[in-house]
């Protein structure tokens, strides 16, 4: 175990777990309580299908992951303002398409890319470099925008025409958060891949969510339990020789799990109606 | 009763609705600082509308609506603090995971502005508020283990929190048992004299706020009648508007039916 800790690629997975963990658990607090779990995984797949097109063009996939990423949230925040339909619908029909785009993208290319499918699936292990000061600088970026516009995120989060009520400007606050959880899951994509990055934003969340009832402590629990299976996974991957994702996942599932029958709101409401 | 000569909210034949659908029309009614008026009227009447256009949500589509002055969607959100709100209940999710002093908390948000943080004065002003409607022990009891009366006096809290000059509530005792609905009512009562806070509320139950507001305005996609209770509440102008959802026992005693509120 110590030995493994020892190499540098161990030490820079490590370091990228942690960060990823910690930034996708902060920004799924917001996602969990404002109900917007789905946008998550329908922006993973559009911000995949941008790294595809990428490499079919040549681009820098990062570039374009963050153009579909965002291009798509505000598709959806702008339908889901002007109300004209349902949420679950509107995401259903984005994320299916850029699925199928990226499918296109990939069938397209002459050759088979390897590199492509490690968007999709995430491999920590093999992350350079390059890609851990990306994701460092991204995670300062996105961290201390939710740092300066906490108290209006909470308050939309809990009550968006409240907010716009009682004089904070709700909308502008709204794009922003989705704005943020389309840089989150780019930034996730080559850690945790496109399928599970959800996960990584929704389940440390809820978990946390079983644990309290105060907002600033569910932050504080959401992004402890993100980090500790961020790390915790890929520690396991490597000494069970286990893809990373998956590890990470499956080990916030468990925890996720425990809460849920160890939650004081859960006891406390069968004490209750006893 | 009126405080001063110039209203703070002011409708000028102003109508309110989306293309094709006309929610509220034609709309003349000053407001005066202080007044406790009564909003009644059955479902679609236009209450809710109401309810947005006095928050600067929504802009008539004719005529003129002017609140402290302003032009309604020139309103800024130092203008909006100055509106404290209690939504319908129901429309607010209350198991979020939220205490109480964090509720109220929020109602500093909007006038403090961007990128600060709330400090010693927006907290006592929150446990100030916390006091007026007597909840300031549960100030650390999470939203979703009160009863329903107190998490409506928590969103009153937020409210005042806002240190408003106007109290707008939309249906406040929906949903909660009699005693409850008196207690509610006899707070915001004490809010108008103690605070000189102008009210608005916006209700079903006529027969609870029939003896306390200075003024009825009495809605059905326009403005009906307005004035004191006594001149509003008349058989047949009721009549006229409820139809057969209108009961009237003795002869003080109004109940309106409102078969769509209660049996849903």
């Amino acid at each position: 175990m110590l030995e493994l800790l020892s190499y540098d690629f161990m030490q820079r997975s490590l370091l990228a777990a942690a960060m990823v963990g910690g930034l996708c658990s902060v920004i799924g607090v917001f996602v969990v309580l404002r109900g917007l779990a789905f946008v998550g995984a329908g922006t993973a797949h559009a911000a995949f299908a941008g790294v595809a097109l990428a490499y079919l063009i040549g681009w820098p996939p990062l570039l374009l992951a963050i153009l579909f990423g965002l291009v798509t949230v505000w598709i959806t925040g702008w339908v889901e303002e002007k109300g004209t339909m349902k949420l679950d619908v509107s995401i259903g029909i984005l994320y299916t398409t850029t699925m199928a785009l990226a499918i296109l993208f990939i069938g397209l290319m002459k050759t088979y890319n390897a590199e492509v499918y490690g968007y999709l699936f995430g491999n920590v292990l093999a992350v350079t470099v390059e890609e851990l000061k990306t994701i460092s600088a991204l995670s300062i970026v996105v961290l201390g925008i939710i740092l300066l516009f906490s108290k209006e995120l909470y308050f939309i989060s809990f009550d968006q025409e409240m907010a716009e009520a009682s004089g904070v400007p709700a909308r502008m606050m709204f794009f922003l958060l989705l704005t943020l959880v389309a840089l989150t899951v780019v930034v996730s994509l080559k850690t945790v891949g496109a399928i599970l990055v959800f996960a990584m934003i929704l389940i440390p969340a809820s978990t946390a969510y079983q644990l309290t009832h105060s907002l600033s402590t569910l932050t504080w629990y959401s992004m402890i339990i993100g980090i500790t299976c961020a790390v915790g996974g890929v520690l396991l991957s490597a000494v069970w020789d286990i893809p990373s994702g998956p590890a990470i996942v499956l080990l916030s599932t468990f925890l996720f799990f425990l809460s849920v029958l160890l939650s004081p709101k859960r006891l406390r409401h069968s004490i209750g109606s006893v | 009763m009126p405080a001063s000569s110039d209203p703070i909210i002011q409708f000028d034949h102003a109508t309110f609705g989306f293309p094709g659908v006309i929610a509220l029309k034609d709309l003349t009614l000053a407001i005066q600082a202080g007044e406790f008026i009564g909003v009644i009227g059955p479902n679609g009447s236009g209450k809710t509308t109401l309810c947005k256009a006095v928050l600067g949500l929504m802009a008539p589509v004719e005529g003129h609506l002017r609140i402290f002055d302003c032009a309604c969607d020139e309103l800024r959100c130092h203008h909006r603090a100055k509106i404290g709100y209690l939504p319908q209940k129901g429309v607010v999710d209350r198991n979020f995971p939220v205490t109480v002093l964090e509720t109220v908390m929020m109602g500093r948000y909007g006038a403090m502005g961007l990128l600060k943080r709330p400090g010693t004065t927006d907290r006592l002003i929150a446990m100030e508020a916390l006091a007026h409607v007597g909840m300031e022990r549960h100030k650390d009891t999470a939203l979703g283990h009160l009863s329903g009366g107190q998490q409506q006096r928590v969103f009153i809290a937020r409210a005042l929190a806002q240190r408003p000059q106007v109290l707008l509530l939309d249906e406040p005792t929906t949903g909660l048992d009699m005693t409850t609905q008196h207690n509610v009512i006899e707070l915001i009562e004490h809010l108008h004299q103690e605070l000189r806070l102008t009210v608005l509320l916006i209700t079903h139950d006529i027969n609870m706020i029939r003896s306390r507001v200075d003024r009825l305005i009495l809605l059905k996609t326009r403005l009906y009648a307005a004035g004191p209770p006594g001149e509003v509440l008349k058989a047949d102008i009721l009549r006229e508007v409820y139809g057969k959802d209108l009961v009237i026992t003795d002869k003080d005693l109004i109940i309106v039916e409102d078969y769509h509120h209660h049996h849903h």
